[in-house]
Order: structure tokens, then C-alpha cells, then sequence
């Protein structure tokens, strides 16, 4: 499961409007309920809480990576958001967290899954990829630097 | 007179894709005669850059590989089941590392003639071309490689052939 193929506008929030760690899941979790790709919203919440309790996904500059096994989604399910001003994840270096990758993945897809997660990690290596996508005006611009449609 | 295939080697990720083609080189081990290799790779340097990017606890990595582990045999017995419901032999071969260069190794080994390999997505990146480890396996194997497309006729493939 490539990234490019869980990556659709309509599960991309832009600009994000919570203010804190708890608020952030829940509205990219209501992204992909609304986008008809989540139904138990309270189980995949729970399940993101409890990883979040062991240590926060909120990694450095400013990226986030919360992620969850759940039995809640029927195959790996991806949301994402952008916040330019930044909120507190409790990241590991302090600082406001601005792009957000929210994964959740059926327990029986760990191959996929971990795939999925580490191409996240390759792609917010770049630096000047995270500043142009921390410029997206909109979740379509933000869909179309993440796929490199060109 | 050999035949032109004596060593297939179908790659297996727990992908539907993976299964299809599992399924696919069994016919084809079938009507030809060759030997069917079955390979799985635990893909530990995945795990390594995900503990390493600090998106994985050290705990949460030990949990994955294990998952991947019950993964690989899950997938390789079910691998073996097909193979024996249709009289063919299937040698399963669990590894671990960075799943293009595992591939590569395993088609040198068994001198293996052909790499059959599950369909790729439609639309593809650029990064894709340099980091889908199944791109990658293929574009660095020397032998040929095969990919499968069209899960329902490779059904009816499987199913025509007797039990």
C-alpha cells in the first residue's frame, strides 16, 4: 500500500483549527468519518490516546505521526492535517507541532502498515518539502505536493 | 528438453496483490513443471528507520516484528495449502532485512528463472520508483520478471485446475 494511494483531499484538513493534542486527533478522526472511511470513532480515538500515553508521536521540527492498531478500519487509513501556527503535541523537542499524519491500520496489516509509516518518515526528512507543504493553501494544493502528480 | 522455467520465486507481502500472484505462479508451476519458491521478507529495515525517526517506541518495534513474523507464517502456510490443494510443491522461505535486496538474494541463490510479483498500483511517484521495495526488486533482478494483473481470471485459472 503505497502512500500516494491513501492520500485524497478530502481526508486532508487545511488549515487545522484545534488547539490542543486531544482536539487535533479528534478533527482529523471526524475527517475520515466523514469521508466514509471510519465508523467507530470512539474505538480509533481510544486506541490513539492509549499509543499517545506511552509516549508522544510528536516528533522534531514540527512534524507529528500519531498511529494506532485498530480493528476499526478494514485496511490502512491515513489523515492529514496542517496547522502553520502550530500546536503543542508535546513533541520531543518542545516545540509547536505543524504537519500531522494520522494512521490507523488493522492489526492483521503490520507489513503495509509499516511501510506506510516509514515512507512518512522519508518524506518529512526533507526539509524544503515540509516548508512547501506547510505553504499549502488548501487541501487539493497539499494532496497534489504529497502524490508529485507530475 | 528443460523447459524455459525451472525456479520460480513468488514474492509474498500480505498484500491481496501478493496473493493473486501466489496463486498465479502455482498454475504456472503446474503446466511447466518448475519448482515453486515462496518468499516472504520481514522487512526489519523498515522497523529500524521507523525506531530510528523516533515514530516507533523500542517496545512498539518488538511488537511489530513480531506481528511480522505471525505475518510471514500466515501467509507462506496459506501459500502452501494452495500449492498442495492443486499437487505442487511449494518451498517457503522466511526472511529478514531490506526486502529488494533479500529478493535478490534468494533469485541468485536458487539461480531462479523467473520473479512473479503481485500488481503495483495504477498511479505511481517518482519517489515510489526509488523506494517501493517491490519496484525496486524488480528493476534489480537478473532474471525475468512477471507481474500479475486480473485477480478474477487468475481465479478461474486456479479453480480449472483439478484438485
Amino acid at each position: 500500500m503505497a502512500l500516494i494511494d491513501l492520500i485524497k483531499p478530502e481526508v486532508i484538513k487545511v488549515p487545522l483549527e484545534s488547539k490542543s493534542k486531544e482536539a487535533v486527533i479528534r478533527e482529523l478522526l471526524q475527517l475520515l468519518v466523514d469521508a466514509g472511511r471510519l465508523n467507530d470513532f470512539d474505538t480509533a480515538y481510544d486506541a490513539l490516546l492509549a499509543r499517545e500515553a506511552k509516549g508522544s508521536t510528536g516528533l522534531e521540527d514540527g512534524i507529528a505521526v500519531p498511529h494506532a492498531k485498530t480493528d476499526t478500519v478494514p485496511s490502512i487509513t491515513l489523515a492529514m492535517g496542517i496547522a502553520p501556527d502550530g500546536i503543542d503535541f508535546q513533541a520531543l523537542d518542545g516545540k509547536p507541532s505543524t504537519l500531522f499524519f494520522l494512521m490507523l491500520a488493522p492489526p492483521d496489516q503490520s507489513g503495509p502498515h509499516i511501510e506506510a509509516l516509514s515512507e512518512i518518515a522519508r518524506l518529512t526528512q526533507s526539509k524544503s518539502f515540509c516548508r512547501m507543504l506547510l505553504r499549502a493553501q488548501d487541501a487539493e494544493e497539499a494532496a497534489e505536493l504529497m502524490t508529485e502528480e507530475d | 528438453m528443460e523447459g524455459p522455467i525451472r525456479n520460480i520465486v513468488v514474492y509474498v507481502d500480505g498484500t491481496e496483490e501478493a496473493i493473486t500472484a501466489a496463486q498465479y505462479a502455482v498454475c504456472l508451476a503446474k503446466a511447466t513443471g518448475a519448482q515453486l519458491h515462496a518468499l516472504y521478507v520481514i522487512n526489519t529495515r523498515a522497523l529500524n528507520d521507523l525506531v530510528k525517526a523516533r515514530i516507533f517506541l523500542d517496545t512498539e518495534e518488538q511488537e511489530y516484528h513480531r506481528d511480522l513474523e505471525t505475518d510471514a507464517d500466515r501467509y507462506l502456510n496459506h501459500v502452501d495449502k494452495m500449492a498442495r490443494r492443486k499437487g505442487v510443491e511449494a518451498r517457503l522461505d522466511k526472511r529478514s532485512g531490506t526486502v529488494h535486496q533479500e529478493i535478490k538474494k534468494k533469485i541468485e541463490e536458487i539461480d531462479a528463472d523467473l520473479l512473479i510479483i503481485g500488481e503495483l498500483s495504477h498511479i505511481r511517484s517518482r519517489r515510489d520508483e526509488f523506494y517501493h521495495e517491490t519496484e525496486r526488486a524488480m528493476r534489480l533482478v537478473q532474471c525475468s520478471v512477471l507481474m500479475v494483473k486480473d485477480e478474477e481470471r487468475v481465479w478461474d485459472l486456479y479453480d480449472a485446475i483439478p484438485e
